[in-house]
């Protein structure tokens, strides 16, 4: 039925545009992807766990994540001094739910992040959840499996 | 070489050399010197609260087994070290197991370490006593409140004692909730290529908070409209030396990065700050390892713990507000700077405030939360166990004799 109500190109060129924003250093514009009552969520040690009884890595709404990108353009945020540089490989899409204005969609990814002379390798699994609004597609949710997420990170102060 | 007498050279009453935090022969005397004669963190009881459960840690580089035994409830806490042929016989950061068995000869050991067996038992005379061939234990294992400490030396100070002052206030943690806490909540787990001891000087380091963290307090004042006001804060604020290498710092008022009143640094690696356990770990002279642990309340409502779970994210952890610009200009940046070394210019500064220190009758050291006295505690402690010349540095020097000369 999936198949059916959203078709799988659009919403991995949802997904393309949304790395490219995030690629080029565009965070306002990556924002406002977000809806208002949205969460960025990285979980730590293990892919599910309930944010309420064990830590995250990240667990953002969306007032913390304006925060998180004010920070980050403010000129305060030495972590990000220098800044990192990034690009995000997004594969292996998928819609596994859908309904008229919902999809859940999964994806793999590969993040190269370069940041004082380091590249580091990330990977791990998306699931995106989207709504549609009036013109577009809107992410009510972004959850960050990490391959390494019960491995000694290092400074995670860029966004993935 | 270095030794007891001339590590003195790398430490003033005012100063520290920038060699303490690069040489190699020195991060191996902190490990024999320190972590293998003091007391050292190796677990909370909730994290093994059932019978068999079991966690696998460190001590300085030692791997460890922190278990609960499954017949008599008690904790032990073994070398992970198969008695055979040296094969770590536990792999699992945690879990629940009645035996060990090593996968290499299959020798297993019960989860109090004694050896239960292996396969074709018929190849060990009897001079084999298999009764000496468990898993070995540490010399000493000491719970205060809960935390479990171990020490690798079988003489020294008691646990009580070296706690000593720091006792009361990790009473208060343990107090902050009537049925206690616990540390179940799972850990931020980070890394940096840089030395142990900069992790450590920054739990207690205040001085640093208006300037790294400033863009943490500009979003705090916003959400909050109300200043910092960190002179008056300084000056109101206090850090005490509480004597064996521990220190306080007293904070006046929330600082909206955790549930805690004050930081405490428990010598060697241990910290209270926030609403979390700081367990840092030296992996070599230049990569650390770091757990936080947060803190929960036993019997606090989900909405409770998890406030106090979004709390401690949105500072600390490798992508927290706080910790990622500790982690650039308090590691990265000083392990850059470290390695320009002009005349006269190796030594890093830890006198701030040496002028307005006052002692009360327990001999407590305080001064102002701007002042590097946590840091002059550190020192004092790192010394004291440093030039240690007790009957046994003979002995730990022939111990050590195959990696002394290593190239």
């Amino acid at each position: 039925m999936s198949q059916l109500l959203v078709d799988r190109k659009q919403i991995e060129e949802f997904l393309i545009d949304e790395a490219a924003y995030l690629d080029e250093g565009k965070f306002s514009e990556w924002l406002d992807l977000f809806t208002e009552d949205s969460f960025y969520w990285i979980p730590s040690n293990q892919d599910d766990i309930d944010p309420n009884t064990h830590v995250s890595i990240i667990y953002d709404d969306k007032n913390r994540l304006e925060e998180r990108v004010w920070r980050l353009q403010s000129g305060l945020a030495y972590g990000q001094e220098p800044k990192s540089r990034t690009r995000h490989l997004v594969t292996n899409v998928k819609v596994l739910h859908c309904e008229e204005d919902k999809v859940i969609v999964t994806s793999n990814f590969i993040l190269v992040e370069l940041r004082r002379s380091i590249q580091t390798i990330y990977s791990g699994r998306l699931e995106h959840h989207l709504k549609q609004t009036d013109t577009t597609w809107k992410i009510a949710s972004k959850k960050v499996e990490l391959i390494n997420n019960n491995e000694f990170l290092g400074n995670l102060s860029f966004l993935f | 070489m270095i030794n007891s007498e001339n590590i003195t050279q790398y430490i003033k009453d005012t100063a520290v050399h920038g060699d303490i935090y690069t040489d190699e022969e020195i991060f191996k005397q902190e490990m024999t010197s320190i972590f293998e004669k003091t007391w050292v963190y190796v677990g909370h009881e909730s994290e093994i609260a059932n019978s068999g459960d079991y966690k696998t840690t460190v001590i300085g580089t030692h791997p460890l087994i922190v278990t609960r035994d499954s017949d008599t409830d008690e904790v032990h806490v073994v070398f992970n070290r198969c008695r055979h042929r040296a094969a770590t016989v536990c792999q699992q950061e945690k879990g629940n197991a009645n035996y060990f068995r090593c996968a290499y000869h299959g020798w297993t050991y019960s989860n109090n370490g004694d050896l239960t067996g292996m396969p074709f038992q018929d190849g060990y005379g009897e001079e084999f006593d298999r009764c000496k061939m468990g898993l070995i234990k540490v010399p000493r294992v000491g719970i205060y409140q809960g935390f479990i400490f171990a020490s690798l030396s079988e003489e020294g100070p008691t646990l009580e004692e070296h706690l000593g002052n720091a006792r009361p206030y990790i009473d208060y943690v343990v107090n902050t909730c009537p049925e206690g806490i616990s540390l179940n909540a799972g850990a931020h787990k980070y890394r940096f290529d840089g030395n142990w001891k900069l992790q450590v000087e920054n739990t207690i380091d205040p001085y640093h908070l208006s300037v790294t963290h400033r863009s943490f307090f500009n979003l705090m004042s916003k959400k909050t409209g109300k200043k910092i006001n960190f002179s008056k804060m300084h000056k109101n604020e206090k850090i005490r030396d509480l004597g064996n290498g521990h220190s306080l710092y007293e904070l006046d008022g929330d600082l909206g990065i955790g549930a805690l009143p004050f930081n405490l640094i428990v010598f060697p690696n241990l910290g209270f700050l926030g609403s979390q356990v700081r367990v840092t770990w030296p992996v070599s002279v230049n990569k650390t390892n770091v757990f936080l642990y947060p803190i929960m309340l036993k019997g606090a409502s989900v909405e409770e713990n998890a406030a106090r779970l979004r709390k401690h994210e949105g500072f600390y952890g490798p992508a927290g507000f706080g910790t990622v610009d500790d982690l650039e200009v308090g590691f990265d940046r000083v392990m850059e700077g470290l390695n320009a070394k002009g005349k006269d210019g190796e030594w890093l500064e830890i006198s701030r405030g040496l002028e307005r220190e006052e002692v009360d009758e327990k001999g407590i050291i305080t001064a102002t939360s701007s002042d590097e006295v946590s840091a002059r505690a550190l020192y004092k402690a790192w010394k004291k166990l440093m030039t240690a010349d007790d009957s046994n540095v003979e002995t730990r020097g022939k111990k050590h004799e195959p990696t002394v000369g290593r190239p």
